[in-house]
């Protein structure tokens, strides 16, 4: 998907190239690229460690880059301090001023500008209205919610009016309820300003709900970088796969030709009905495969490669199953699928027997990247 | 509730109230005690209360130009002290809780030093090296006495309050678009202020209070309240020492209570924890 | 919070402009208290030269020597040999250990009392309340006054002695005996220790208490084996803090103990300023720092561990 069209630089809101950062001798970020268009929202997601946190603050300016360079709006910033960045930060925990109250705090930035008084007022209160906290104004953040606090934070960022708007786990101090709101609002508030917008997190589900693109981050360096449906579709590696959804992943490969292709996995042939990549036939090479739970179709025995089911968790609107397949060489090789509750296989138990066909399979190199 | 039970609250609270009124008789009897001598004519032992009641013992004190100009003295060299000590201590408070630095923890323990050594010892040491420096009976002599009883106080505890406050605070000012020094005085400042208070008055009073020190190095040129107190109790009324005592005791017991409520609240004892 | 220099600049520019910054009272510290001692411990072995030129010259009674290399222990024999030197010693030592473990002691019953206080019991609330306040009013007492007020509490005509006879029997007369220089030095520490020791058993998390209570153990055992641990470093600083304090005290031996026994701190004045023998009063304000010095390295040690057990070191 980024694809690298000329004058792609001058059209982009942020652009980093080659960026590496190492802290205390180890290399946190590692020749790390990544381009986001003027009005786009891009999330980086990816484990604790991985580098997400570091590289939004070296956009924030907290943090110098040893190599490469940071550019927004066609301009490098590499080397400006925060102060003089035309980024805006919501920090993790707010880091609201607990001295101020949420005016003081929300004008606090237009008062370094030197705006003159009565415009501060309105842009301010033009801020609260926005995030609906007009209400709250002469409150200290102490005396508000936590959700209450999160929109201050981001009035406070929004008044800057910045060219990139960087927000550090937004969701992560809320509880589960109130997050599927928030995140709504942002995503909303965000289109209405048209404003360019990275976000940090490690919640795959907040990741692919609100992103225009996502850049999946692993040790430092980026392992995919696509909208949400191309990321769940085809993980470009098994890492992704892994972190973005469930993933069941076999040793195996993928056999056939373009009218019946099937899976050899332990010695056994699964029927796949529609592989996501077509595998060569060539089996010389150790391959693995991967499938979602939702692709891995359960039927009588007769209709696939046959199993045995291990156990059935009830997830609410779906059955989970785990199953084991019967494979020649005796080595149990689980797989993960999940059922619609009307399905009548959802009504077997540990022990039955089921028949398995897979769909949309995903074929990986030894290296762990999509054939 | 069963009998036995019941014996053992009564009895527990019975031990509480003599645990308590011990306390209290320890701690404030002897204030108690002084402070209703200041109003006595004469005092008749064993009466547990004075013979007359009177005002006189004030007038005297506030006739006297002596014991008058010990008071402004001390006062001067308290705000001398604080002025000097802040400016030598607080920005060594701010790089201490905030950068990294070879020897920073060792330092920073280092400065115990200046209350690891007996009082009397380090001052008697301190004489030889004024008598060198001709800064024996001088107000500088004197200043450099006070301070060193507050540079415990005026860095570690400030360098606590600096690193309480959360490094995002800062960030999030520095990413609204101010500079170092703006943030330290929006940010930083006001939200450390109530450990740098609770230090300024620790320290205020570590001088106001001081006395062996300045007796040794400042007498006879200087008389502070405390010291006068000395010859007080050996050439006046005692009234007259009580009266004193409570004019003494007024800028201690009013400042204290102006941050009574941080010192409780653990500022001082946060400052104590080198971290 | 632990982050430090993680600011924007390179990082040895911060490393060095922190190390400018901090160094004002580390010289202060350095010029004033460390180089004194140094000078003031060549002094005590007969360096006459120098900086002690002055202070030499009109002094009585000294042991001198005529090389850097040399030294004399004269002055130290004059201090050992004298019993007056020898007693107060020992009086400062027990007076000192009396005062701090007293101190301590009574520290850790008001913490340990205002910790396990329930929310809501209204009559040891208010209890509370009040030992936790009356426990800090020494703070706001100049130490002068407070050794006034001592002393005449427990004189021969104070308070104690006079509710003794009005009770019909004849009470104690502490004052000017070192029992009420004890008691003072008790009253003037306890504020410290106590604001030391209780915010450390504040600090006990309740889940701890509580696990340990469910587990079945008595307030004594919770005491003894969870809250007691958790709060060595604080009751190390308010032992060091009092016992130095009390080792050096002047002005409260000086007010309300009799002319002899007296603690050292006495003796170095009268050495100092009475008698005109500096070089004696030096070489007890060396034995002093001696005995100080042991409880500072139990400090710094307790210091040094409570970082290593929470990784900063």
């Amino acid at each position: 998907m980024s694809t690298n069209s000329v004058g792609e630089e001058q059209q982009s809101g942020l652009v980093l190239r080659g960026v590496g950062k190492d802290l205390g001798g180890r290399t946190i970020v590692d020749d790390l690229d990544l381009v986001v268009a003027k009005g786009e929202l891009v999330c980086l997601l990816g484990p604790s460690g991985c580098g997400k946190t570091t590289t939004l603050r070296m956009i924030a300016g907290f943090l110098n880059p040893d190599v490469g360079t940071i550019s927004i709006d066609g301009e490098i910033v590499t080397r400006v301090p925060p102060e003089k960045r035309p980024t805006a930060m919501v920090f993790q925990n707010y880091a609201l001023w607990p001295h101020m109250s949420v005016f003081e705090n929300v004008a606090y930035p237009l008062k370094l500008r030197r705006t003159p008084k009565n415009e501060i007022t309105a842009r301010v209160h033009e801020m609260l209205e926005l995030v609906n906290l007009m209400h709250h104004e002469k409150s200290r953040p102490a005396r508000i919610s936590g959700g209450e606090q999160q929109r201050v934070a981001l009035a406070r960022a929004l008044v800057q009016r910045p060219a990139v708007l960087l927000l550090d786990e937004p969701l992560s101090n809320l509880d589960a309820k109130l997050r599927v709101r928030v995140r709504e609002d942002i995503r909303e508030i965000q289109q209405r300003l048209g404003i360019t917008t990275v976000i940090v997190t490690h919640d795959q589900d907040e990741a692919l709900s609100i992103s225009d693109r996502v850049a999946v981050m692993n040790s430092g360096r980026i392992e995919q970088y696509s909208d949400p449906t191309e990321l769940y579709r085809s993980p470009a590696t098994r890492f992704v796969g892994g972190f973005v959804g469930a993933m069941n992943t076999l040793d195996g490969e993928l056999r056939g030709g373009a009218d019946s292709t099937v899976a050899v996995v332990g010695g056994v042939t699964v029927p796949v009905d529609t592989p996501a990549t077509p595998g060569t036939a060539a089996g010389d090479r150790p391959v693995s495969l991967g499938v979602r739970p939702e692709n891995v179709l359960l039927g009588p025995v007769e209709a696939g490669a046959s199993a045995k089911i291990i156990r059935s968790i009830p997830r609410g609107h779906f059955t989970e199953m785990v199953i084991e397949l019967a494979t020649a060489t005796g080595e149990p090789t689980e797989l993960r699928a999940y059922l619609d509750d009307r399905s009548p296989i959802a009504r077997l138990g540990p022990g039955d027997a089921v028949g398995v066909r897979l769909h949309s399979v995903l074929s990986y190199d030894q290296d762990g990247r999509l054939r | 509730m069963p009998v036995s039970t019941m014996v053992t609250k009564i009895a527990r609270q019975v031990l509480t109230v003599i645990f308590v009124v011990a306390l209290l008789t320890f701690i404030v009897g002897p204030l108690l005690w002084l402070a209703i001598r200041a109003f006595s004519t004469s005092w008749t032992y064993p009466r547990l209360l004075p013979d007359g009641w009177t005002l006189q013992w004030f007038g005297r004190v506030f006739d006297d130009p002596q014991l008058f100009s010990s008071i402004r003295l001390s006062i001067e060299f308290a705000i001398t002290t604080l002025i000097v000590s802040s400016v030598i201590c607080l920005p060594a408070a701010y790089a201490f809780s905030r950068f990294d630095f070879p020897g920073r923890r060792v330092f920073l323990i280092g400065l115990f030093a200046t209350n690891a050594f007996p009082k009397t010892g380090l001052y008697v040491a301190l004489a030889a090296l004024f008598y060198a420096f001709n800064l024996m009976s001088t107000f500088g002599g004197v200043v450099v006495v006070h301070l060193l009883g507050t540079i415990v106080f005026m860095t570690w505890i400030p360098a606590a309050a600096f690193a309480s406050v959360p490094r995002s605070f800062e960030e999030a000012a520095r990413d609204a678009g101010g500079g170092r020094l703006r943030v330290f005085f929006t940010i930083t400042l006001p939200l450390a202020m109530p450990g740098i208070l609770v230090a300024l008055i620790m320290s205020f009073l570590a001088s106001f209070d001081e006395a062996q020190g300045t007796y040794l190095v400042g007498a006879p040129e200087f008389y502070t309240m405390p010291t006068e107190m000395y010859s007080l109790v050996l050439n006046y009324p005692r009234q007259v020492a009580a009266v004193f005592s409570i004019l003494l005791s007024i800028p201690s017991v009013v400042l204290l209570m102006l941050v009574r409520k941080h010192v409780m609240g653990g500022q001082l004892a946060e400052g104590f924890q080198i971290r | 919070m632990a982050r430090r220099h993680t600011g924007t600049g390179p990082g040895s520019r911060i490393k060095i402009g922190g190390l400018l910054m901090a160094s004002p009272p580390i010289i202060v510290a350095a010029v004033f208290v460390g180089f004194p001692i140094i000078v003031a411990i060549a002094y005590s072995l007969g360096h006459v030269g120098g900086l002690n030129r002055t202070i030499a010259t009109i002094a009585r009674g000294q042991h001198t020597v005529g090389a850097w290399d040399r030294m004399s222990l004269g002055a130290y024999r004059d201090v050992f040999t004298d019993p007056r030197f020898t007693h107060d010693l020992g009086v400062t030592i027990i007076v000192t250990l009396i005062a701090t473990l007293a101190v301590t002691a009574l520290a850790w019953v008001i913490a340990v009392y205002l910790r396990t206080t329930p929310e809501g019991a209204w009559f040891r609330s208010g209890v509370a309340k009040l030992i936790s306040g009356l426990a800090v009013v020494p703070m706001f007492i100049p130490v002068v006054i407070a050794s006034w007020a001592m002393l005449t509490f427990y004189a021969a005509d104070g308070f104690i002695r006079s509710l003794c006879a009005d009770l019909g029997f004849q009470g104690p007369t502490w004052g000017y005996t070192m029992v009420c220089v004890a008691i003072g030095l008790v009253w003037t520490n306890l504020p410290f220790a106590t604001l030391m020791i209780t915010s450390g058993v504040q600090s006990v998390p309740d889940a701890l208490i509580e696990a340990a209570r469910d587990a079945g153990a008595g307030l004594l055992t919770i005491v003894r084996t969870v809250i007691a641990p958790l709060t060595i470093v604080p009751t190390v600083i308010a032992l060091t803090f009092t016992a130095i304090g009390t080792l050096g005290a002047f002005t409260m031996p000086y007010f309300t103990g009799p002319n002899a026994p007296s603690m050292l701190g006495v003796d170095m004045v009268s050495y100092f300023r009475s008698y005109n023998r500096p070089q004696q009063s030096v070489v007890m304000a060396v034995v002093v720092f001696a005995v100080a010095a042991v409880f500072g390295a139990f400090y710094v040690w307790a210091n040094f561990r409570s970082a290593k057990d929470s990784g900063r070191v």
